[in-house]
């Protein structure tokens, strides 16, 4: 029988935040929400700046997940979703929000919310989540000029990552540490095919591989598949990784280690700074303003 | 039907009740998506041209056109298939016998195809194969011969493995074209096949009737162009709607085709003198190219764009399932049998832009038409469709992406499969194209 008390190693945890910020009903307040394959997002911003959000975890069904979502981030603000003047869908359930607006591509929010938390500097975007990569080239402004994307292989995303995280009973938040807990870097896995993981790596287990090393393998298998995407698309500095998998300190230093280049830093999110896992929300909520302030001049 | 009983070297032996059983699954599932993309196609155009309902009609492959070539065969008439368009199909009609493309867009035969060939081989021969193993294609088989042209290496085994149960006649196509023996080798294999329809079907090719074929084609020609001249202005006919028309040629009555594009052009010259435009003109202008998208399963990309938020509209395409299919016409001098055998000789190898082949300057011919398309019809940004396993398309689009570059214009490489599964994907993928394409005029 299934142990229902068992800890759920794959998830990242959830959790919202309110910056110390004032807001009158003048004020223009637009949310984003980012309905992922694992976690929902939801950001509000106050004139264009961030000032609330919050991360869940993506149920079975997308319009329940937007909600919960939009209040976690609501939650200790204040707010009501009527205070809110414009609300952009994002992510893989975009279309199923019901609250929205208007739906905006995943590729397009987080090309915004990079050049939002980052800055003008960032040219080529990393976006891993749950079950896809994009490798996107914005402006200076935030737009896209060109993306890759994967297809419906799930091969290098987050997913892979959660299988680990749970066959190896590791929080899927300390993965990236341990994974570079090794003396010397293992060759990497020859296959990061989500369905092989798992035997694969219960094999190097056999063999004798500790947990450290056997992350660090399959962890540089998926950095060499996102640098891959990154080249491909071709690099330009700065670049950024948001998703789940920014927060991944292995897979982000492997990528460095393999492209030769350095990623700008990662926000103190677990202080004052920005999540860049909120990055699509953070971004839709932005291009929320805009479409806001469009309509309201028309 | 009588097939062929030479001992089979690939197909595997089926039991009739599992084949009448999978074809009538597929044949059920397949007429209800060809109901579903034209009730699709009808909601996004509100103002749908009358035309048009002959073009749906003809869209049904289990329906009029079917039952028509069966009465036909019924009184004697023999039906020629073929899978690539440099198969010369006015020699076919000036030898009283109808010809008809048999390329499959069936998702669900490519699975049944697996059963011979490997899952990566290009899902339009997997498919084909598939639908002969449960003699799904109405046109397939009807088909008494099959032309083979020996383009990619994926049509030049599917003719093979199809001899199982088919009467195969190969088409050896050079594919270097500007080598100087290449078209004279390539007017041997027309003159070869003129001979061989004439001996299979009984009836012989002369002067007037060729003449006549190729004046069929000329007017087919002359509306398509038509036709695709009324896309380059702002939108009078949703990109599906004149893709379906395009490739309905494929299996059509050649001359019934004609008089229906033709009514279809007039509607839309009056819908354009009122202005009455079939989506907002600022939206997205796209254009298609690579691997061929066949009716009726392979429409998810058009279908994708054109319901697409933000919503974008084909306005022409570089496939061979669509704008190759009758953009050129045949260029004939002096009417003599050998003029116009060298003229079709020249229109079908020279005038082709399909990967298969290469030059000193590799498929210059291909980006040129891309080149001019995108300018003339006001294109903002390609996409470069390719199903994964069709080597020939993936291998040539690092040279069109350097092209366009050049000239500033966006193009997304969009590979997919035979398959349903992945329009989650491809909806994301289609639609931040499109989103950077508006963001390109207005943030």
């Amino acid at each position: 029988m299934a142990d229902l008390t068992k800890e759920e190693f794959w998830r990242w945890r959830e959790y919202h935040r309110v910056m110390p910020k004032k807001w009158s009903k003048a004020d223009i307040i637009t949310a984003g929400v980012d309905v992922g394959s694992v976690g929902s997002k939801a950001a509000i911003m106050v004139n264009g700046e961030a000032y609330a959000w919050g991360i869940t975890r993506t149920g079975s069904n997308s319009p329940e997940s937007a909600k919960k979502a939009l209040d976690y981030a609501l939650q200790d603000t204040g707010l009501t979703v009527g205070d809110l003047k414009y609300i952009v869908g994002t992510g893989y359930g975009r279309v199923n929000v019901p609250m929205a607006n208007k739906a905006i591509t995943e590729i397009a929010c987080h090309a915004k919310g990079a050049n939002y938390i980052w800055g003008p500097r960032v040219r080529t975007v990393l976006d891993v989540g749950g079950q896809d990569i994009k490798a996107i080239k914005i402006d200076e402004t935030g737009r896209v000029v060109s993306f890759l994307m994967n297809d419906k292989c799930a091969a290098g995303t987050g997913r892979g990552m959660e299988v680990f995280a749970d066959l190896l009973q590791i929080p899927i938040e300390d993965i990236g540490d341990i994974s570079l807990k090794v003396e010397k870097e293992p060759d990497p896995v020859s296959c990061t095919c989500v369905a092989f993981a798992k035997t694969e790596a219960m094999g190097l287990l056999r063999k004798g591989w500790s947990k450290e090393k056997v992350l660090a393998a399959y962890t540089r298998a998926m950095a060499v598949r996102m640098a891959n995407l990154i080249n491909r698309v071709g690099y330009e500095p700065e670049l950024v990784v948001t998703g789940g998998q920014s927060k991944n300190i292995g897979i982000v230093s492997r990528i460095e280690v393999i492209l030769g280049v350095k990623t700008l830093p990662m926000p103190r999110w677990r202080e004052d700074g920005l999540d860049p896992m909120v990055a699509g929300a953070l971004g839709a909520a932005l291009l929320g303003k805009a479409l806001y302030e469009k309509a309201q001049k028309a | 039907m009588k097939e062929t009983t030479v001992e089979r070297k690939y197909l595997p032996e089926m039991q009739q009740k599992e084949m009448d059983e999978l074809r009538n699954t597929v044949k059920v599932a397949s007429e209800k998506i060809i109901a579903d993309n034209i009730a699709r196609m009808k909601k996004a155009d509100p103002h749908r041209p009358d035309a048009m309902k002959y073009f749906d009609d003809i869209a049904n492959l289990f329906g009029k056109r079917q039952q028509e070539i069966e009465a036909e065969k019924a009184k004697g008439k023999k039906v020629i298939g073929y899978m690539c368009l440099f198969a010369p199909t006015e020699l076919i009609t000036a030898a009283d016998a109808i010809p008809v493309r048999v390329n499959s867009g069936w998702y669900d035969t490519s699975k049944l195809g697996d059963r011979v060939v490997p899952v990566e081989v290009c899902p339009v021969i997997r498919s084909t194969i598939g639908a002969k193993m449960i003699q799904l294609s109405p046109f397939l088989e009807q088909s008494d011969a099959l032309i083979s042209v020996l383009t990619c290496d994926g049509m030049t085994k599917l003719s093979e493995i199809l001899s199982d149960q088919k009467t195969i006649w190969g088409m050896n196509v050079p594919r270097v074209k500007d080598s100087t023996h290449s078209l004279r080798f390539w007017s041997d294999e027309i003159k070869q096949m003129k001979t061989q329809i004439e001996t299979f079907t009984g009836n012989k090719i002369d002067r007037k009737k060729l003449k006549e074929s190729i004046e069929v084609s000329h007017r087919a020609t002359k509306v398509f162009r038509r036709l695709q001249e009324l896309r380059k202005g702002n939108p009078v006919i949703m990109g599906r709607d004149a893709m379906l028309v395009n490739q309905a040629y494929s299996w059509d009555d050649k001359v019934r085709w004609t008089e229906n594009a033709e009514k279809l052009c007039n509607e839309l010259e009056a819908r354009a003198a009122k202005k009455d435009w079939v989506v907002s003109p600022d939206i997205p202008r796209v254009m298609v190219t690579g691997t061929p998208m066949f009716w009726p399963d392979n429409w998810k990309l058009p279908t994708l764009v054109e319901e697409g938020n933000p919503q974008g509209i084909i306005v022409a395409d570089e496939q061979c399932s669509g704008e190759r299919i009758l953009n050129d016409p045949i260029g004939v001098d002096e009417w003599s049998m050998d003029d116009m055998l060298n003229a079709i000789s020249e229109r079908y190898l020279m005038a082709s832009t399909c990967p298969c082949f290469t030059s000193k300057d590799g498929n210059e011919d291909r980006i040129n038409w891309l080149i001019t398309k995108i300018k003339d019809w006001n294109i903002q940004g390609v996409i470069y469709y390719v199903i994964r396993g069709c080597m020939l398309y993936a291998m040539e689009y690092s040279r069109v992406k350097k092209a366009l570059d050049k000239i500033n214009v966006p193009v997304y490489y969009l590979d997919t499969e035979y398959t349903r599964e992945d329009v989650g994907q491809m909806k994301t993928r289609v639609e931040a194209f499109l989103e950077m394409l508006n963001a390109r005029v207005d943030f």
